[in-house]
């Protein structure tokens, strides 16, 4: 067979260290491994690094984990559109937030810059429409104080009259 | 290689499970979480190695399963998307933690050791020593692998993940994860192999 160390293949001796080859490819590798001093130390150092890890064992799962897992699930309680539309920018911390932030008033800032006042039209002064009852009453009532006036002054004329 | 390929994700009976739970069943999901509870708290404590992070990052790994119910596409098989999940918070929790605590390493403060951890509980005090320090001396090798390389062996050697499901959940090619491990392995062995 083929040196794996030379051919690039290294994994092969992993997968031998960890007893994942078949038979067959385990004893073809096994017999050059007699002949290969490098291949056997790599072979021999990565099964001492498996026997290793083999021993490293996690801690045992808080028996309340389950618990606490089903406590959070039941506060998901049926999201709204709105609670749905928040919730990835919710978790944000605020080195992702602040950029955001600062890029949406640049953007409110920029707008507010470009409306040109040209673009504004100039209100066009409303035409008084004047109806012609409004002009008649008018007069009417001018006639009236008129006659008013004069009513008065005949009046102070003659003071004794009364 | 023995080791067990991607099945069709057609015949991955997790996925079964999970489409369950997206029509609303939930003890669909309670038997999602008993069968990968175990592995996805492990994986996490041996990627940030403190028990009670790793079942913080757990409860966040099951709920963002949760919450995707209604959305899951079965386009990979499920344990990768779990893994995908499980990887993702375990590197941001690495990074936050170490631009938290500076240059300090992971490994510096004291972590927890339970007695559990030796399993042979006959054993005399002084093999309880020995076995506690070769356990530290693998957990700090461990340790001291980059966070990606770390995440690949961990997968490789405990969840027996194929090259190419690895490369799925760390969205890399195979060739990236036959790098990684070599790597990882190389330097594994540098610090580990007299304990053969």
């Amino acid at each position: 067979m083929a040196c794996p160390l030379e051919s690039h293949n290294s994994e092969l001796l992993v997968a031998y260290a960890a007893g994942e080859l078949e038979m067959e490819a385990a004893h073809a590798l096994e017999r050059h491994l007699e002949e290969c001093p490098a291949c056997s130390a790599l072979a021999a150092g990565q099964a001492a690094v498996w026997k290793a890890l083999d021993a490293w064992q996690a801690p045992a799962i808080s028996p309340d984990f389950d618990a606490r897992l089903y406590r959070r699930v039941r506060t998901e309680a049926p999201a709204t559109w709105w609670r749905r539309l928040w919730r990835p920018l919710r978790p944000m911390p605020l080195f992702k937030v602040l950029p955001l932030a600062a890029a949406a008033c640049m953007l409110l800032i920029v707008s507010v810059l470009l409306e040109r006042p040209a673009n504004i039209e100039p209100v066009a002064p409303r035409a008084e429409t004047v109806r012609v009852d409004q002009v008649e009453r008018t007069l009417d009532d001018l006639e009236l104080l008129n006659q008013f006036d004069v009513a008065s002054h005949t009046d102070s004329a003659h003071p004794n009259t009364m | 290689m023995t080791r067990m390929g991607d099945a069709a994700v057609a015949l991955d009976y997790d996925v079964e499970l999970m489409l369950r739970v997206k029509d609303g069943d939930s003890a669909s999901f309670a038997l999602l979480l008993e069968k990968h509870r175990g592995p996805v708290i492990h994986f996490l404590y041996r990627m940030v190695q403190e028990q009670p992070v790793a079942e913080e990052l757990a409860q966040e790994v099951f709920l963002r399963v949760y919450r995707s119910r209604a959305s899951y596409e079965p386009t990979a098989k499920f344990t990768t998307w779990l893994f995908r999940i499980a990887t993702h918070l375990a590197l941001n929790w690495l990074r936050d933690a170490r631009s938290e605590r500076g240059q300090e390493r992971l490994d510096d403060g004291p972590v927890d050791h339970p007695s559990h951890q030796i399993s042979d509980r006959q054993a005399s005090v002084e093999q309880q020593m020995v076995h506690k320090v070769k356990l530290e001396e693998v957990r700090e090798a461990v340790a001291g692998l980059p966070d990606k390389q770390r995440a690949a062996v961990l997968m490789h050697k405990y969840e027996e993940m194929d090259y190419g499901q690895i490369a799925r959940v760390l969205a890399c090619s195979e060739s990236a994860v036959k790098s990684l491990l070599f790597r990882a392995y190389e330097t594994l062995r540098a610090r580990l192999a007299h304990m053969g």
